[in-house]
């Protein structure tokens, strides 16, 4: 029997064309840990990965699942017991995710702060991105979600805080959306 | 071969299990599970088919000194099949996973489920994880008893009924149920 491995991501063979270490990433990682964020479950993605990475490092349970519905699953698991996950994932990812949200998460009051770095929207050269990543936000608010786009360095603290206060405190999941402003994704790859 | 209904497999469960927290899946799970505890204080999943295995791993990591079990519809681990990698490469010391294999989508009727299941198969295949077999009351009570965690028992049921309690389950009552539960330890 092996062991797992999986821990920090990409911490086998990190990509440097992946930016870690940006402001916002460690604003956003700092902010969770200091809401008291017990374990993050998600799927990568690149502009994700430096915000996962600092979380890591400082100690935080990080479990890659195989698909965003899975992590929206594992984190009701969590939230049901009493501690406090938080779903990253991207925004193409979401379809994937609703029916685990929407006939579990919302109807059993599990407030999840879900952190969805967006594709598809502005600069967004991939046309196969584009229709569910405008459609994220209309998703997320058809089920009563809240979302919250992020533009800026300085709008991490606050938005970061605030999410958790909806999902912890009001025990309504809400939604940090990471705009492509922030840099870090791939829109031009 | 003697036949095995749900309820009873589900009472194997709670019997070789008294302390166990089950998370079951929407429909006969639920309903079975619902019946064989009394009601108990468990983690029913009302719908979201697919993602009962995925809750119990996660439920399982937040509570490992606790037993926890995921009884599933076959219908339902399939849909959600991909999540036993993950039970794979995190291994929870703390989970069985039991698929309540009657071969069919029961609460939309009935209708067949296509493929064979072969978990123990599957199992043998995956890091970290054990499998068996089990088609009779009494090979489902030694498998429960002497099976690795994490692992998966494929529970082949040979009889259909319905269990009788509603799948629609009131959510605020299971997340109280459950936090209860939780707190009053094992």
């Amino acid at each position: 029997m092996s062991t797992p491995t999986a821990g920090t991501p990409g911490a086998a063979a990190h990509n440097g064309n992946v930016p870690r270490g940006l402001d916002w990433q460690v604003a956003v990682a700092d902010r969770l840990l200091a809401g008291g964020v017990t374990v993050a479950a998600y799927v990568p993605d690149s502009r994700l990965d430096g915000l996962l990475a600092r979380l890591g490092e400082h100690g935080l349970p990080l479990r890659s699942l195989t698909r965003e519905e899975e992590c929206v699953g594992y984190a009701a698991g969590q939230r049901i017991a009493g501690r406090r996950p938080v779903v990253l994932m991207q925004s193409s990812g979401v379809g994937n995710a609703l029916n685990a949200i929407g006939s579990l998460v919302v109807p059993y009051r599990l407030g999840l702060p879900l952190i969805i770095s967006m594709r598809g929207t502005l600069g967004e050269r991939n046309p196969s991105q584009v229709p569910m990543g405008r459609a994220t936000a209309s998703f997320l608010g058809a089920l009563g979600i809240q979302s919250f786009p992020m533009r800026r360095d300085s709008d991490a603290a606050g938005v970061t805080d605030g999410v958790l206060g909806l999902a912890f405190g009001a025990q309504e999941s809400a939604a940090l959306l990471l705009e492509p402003d922030l840099g870090g994704g791939r829109e031009h790859r | 071969m003697v036949a095995v209904n749900i309820v009873e497999a589900t009472r194997v469960v709670v019997d070789v299990l008294p302390d166990a927290l089950i998370v079951s899946s929407l429909g006969t799970a639920t309903s079975a599970a619902r019946l064989a505890t009394d009601d108990g204080p468990h983690f029913y999943l009302g719908a979201a088919m697919g993602s009962a295995l995925a809750a119990a791993l996660g439920l399982a990591e937040a509570v490992p000194e606790r037993q926890v079990v995921a009884l599933l519809g076959d219908g339902d681990f399939l849909m959600g099949a991909s999540t036993l990698w993950s039970v794979s490469a995190w291994r929870p010391a703390n989970l069985v996973v039991v698929v309540l294999a009657d071969g069919a989508y029961a609460i939309t009727g009935g209708q067949p489920v296509a493929p064979s299941l072969r978990l123990a198969e599957v199992a043998d295949a995956l890091d970290g994880l054990a499998g068996v077999t089990a088609d009779s009351a009494g090979s489902l009570r030694a498998a429960l008893t002497s099976i690795d965690r994490p692992g998966i028992v494929e529970a082949r049921i040979s009889e259909r009924v319905w269990p009788g309690p509603s799948p629609f389950v009131d959510p605020a009552e299971v997340v109280r149920g459950v936090r209860s539960n939780i707190a009053a330890g094992p």
